[in-house]
């Protein structure tokens, strides 16, 4: 094997071991009743983005579900995400939470 | 509130806690129908900015300030005369809480109280090259007033009706006293197309018709109550709106339907708005 392949080889084995290393954690589903129009969506995001460990913030303003994902050793509360959404203008309903 | 919000007024715009809104607005103002023989033609073009902030999720606090261009044309005897005034014009606050809250799934109803102030930070030296210049040619008044109101917003995924009914109580101002303000405001936002929700949080294109009831006390001079001022208009207002989770563009044009005005006092014939809002 050429260096050149093996430095490509070695490149994809390394994104492949990151991939696996981000996607642990938990992936959390929330119900957010209020939700009906795009400009509202923002401010969640932004508090979402500011806590720490949050990823891949997902907003169906069709369901009135949030989803995000969280980083290994870091998860999100009901009380946290009461406050969150109460802050927003919004009222938080219900959460589940699954393996990433 | 939580919604896009009318074009017309500013009091149902939504500001969740701990963030900042700015929406800039043009306005063109003309009135040129003049039941009187002095042919008057008023322009007023003014620029709004305004500062909405989110003290909680249901307090938000609001600042208005407007930059206008006022030309005001008419005639007197022979002799066509021009009035010019250009500056900042009278600075707004206004508070509104969210008193009543419901929300469902895509849907949302709020009613929520304000209350604000206008403080005489304009330029009030009333002069342009012909020396003192008319109330009409004015761009600020001088005065502190006082305003009050309730706004009360209901939305779907599909469409948003907001309404607010206001009162405001306008103080003499270095001699110049104008009427008291009643009005009511409605609009009716209803989306005629989306982007694909299924690629995160979609565009929104909204069709909007507003209904704009306004009206005013006579004014006063010197104490003088001026007999051609004041009276009722109603305004249809079509317009349309874009929105994105970050930023608003709309424009609408504030047609009058209706115009019962005490005695020569000058008819508008239309106010053009357009805006742009974002979040940060």
């Amino acid at each position: 094997m050429k260096i050149k392949d093996k430095v490509f080889s070695g490149m994809i084995l390394s994104l492949l071991l990151m991939q696996s290393a981000w996607a642990a954690g938990t992936h959390y589903e929330m119900r957010v009743d209020g939700l009906a129009c795009p400009f509202c969506a923002f401010g969640i995001e932004k508090k979402l983005k500011a806590i720490d460990g949050t990823s891949d913030i997902k907003v169906d303003l069709d369901k009135g579900l949030v989803s995000v994902n969280m980083a290994d050793g870091k998860s999100l509360s009901e009380e946290q995400m009461k406050k969150l959404y109460n802050d927003s203008g919004f009222t938080f309903r219900s959460m589940k939470k699954s393996p990433n | 509130m939580a919604q896009s919000a009318p074009i017309t007024f500013n009091t149902a715009l939504p500001v969740a806690s701990k963030e900042y809104l700015f929406r800039e607005q043009l306005i063109v103002a003309q009135s040129g129908r003049d039941p009187a023989t002095t042919d008057r033609d008023r322009t007023e073009v003014t620029s709004v900015s305004v500062l909405g902030y989110g003290v909680t999720g249901k307090l938000a606090v609001f600042s208005v300030v407007p930059y206008r261009n006022i030309d005001f044309d008419l005639t007197l005897g022979n002799q066509r005369i021009n009035r010019n005034n250009t500056g900042f014009g009278d600075a707004t606050l206004f508070g509104r809480y969210t008193l009543y809250q419901k929300d469902g799934l895509g849907s949302n109803f709020r009613v929520a109280p304000f209350l604000g102030i206008k403080l005489p930070t304009g330029d009030d030296d009333f002069r342009d090259s012909r020396g003192i210049t008319p109330p009409p040619a004015r761009i600020a008044t001088g005065s502190t007033d006082l305003f009050a109101g309730v706004v009360a917003t209901w939305q779907k995924l599909s469409y948003q009706i907001d309404a607010q009914l206001s009162y405001r109580k306008n103080n003499e101002g270095n001699g110049f006293e104008a009427g008291n303000v009643t009005r009511f405001d409605t609009s009716l936002q209803y989306r005629l197309w989306h982007s694909d929700f299924s690629k995160g949080i979609p565009d929104y294109l909204y069709g909007v018709l507003e209904l704009n009831a306004v009206h005013k006390g006579k004014n006063r001079l010197f104490g003088v109550t001026n007999q051609n001022t004041g009276g009722t208009q109603l305004f249809i207002t079509p317009g349309i709106q874009y929105v994105t989770k970050r930023w608003i563009a709309e424009t609408a044009v504030q047609i009058p339907v209706s115009q019962n005005l005490n005695g020569t006092a000058l008819e508008t014939d239309y106010i053009f708005r357009a805006s742009m809002r974002f979040n940060f």
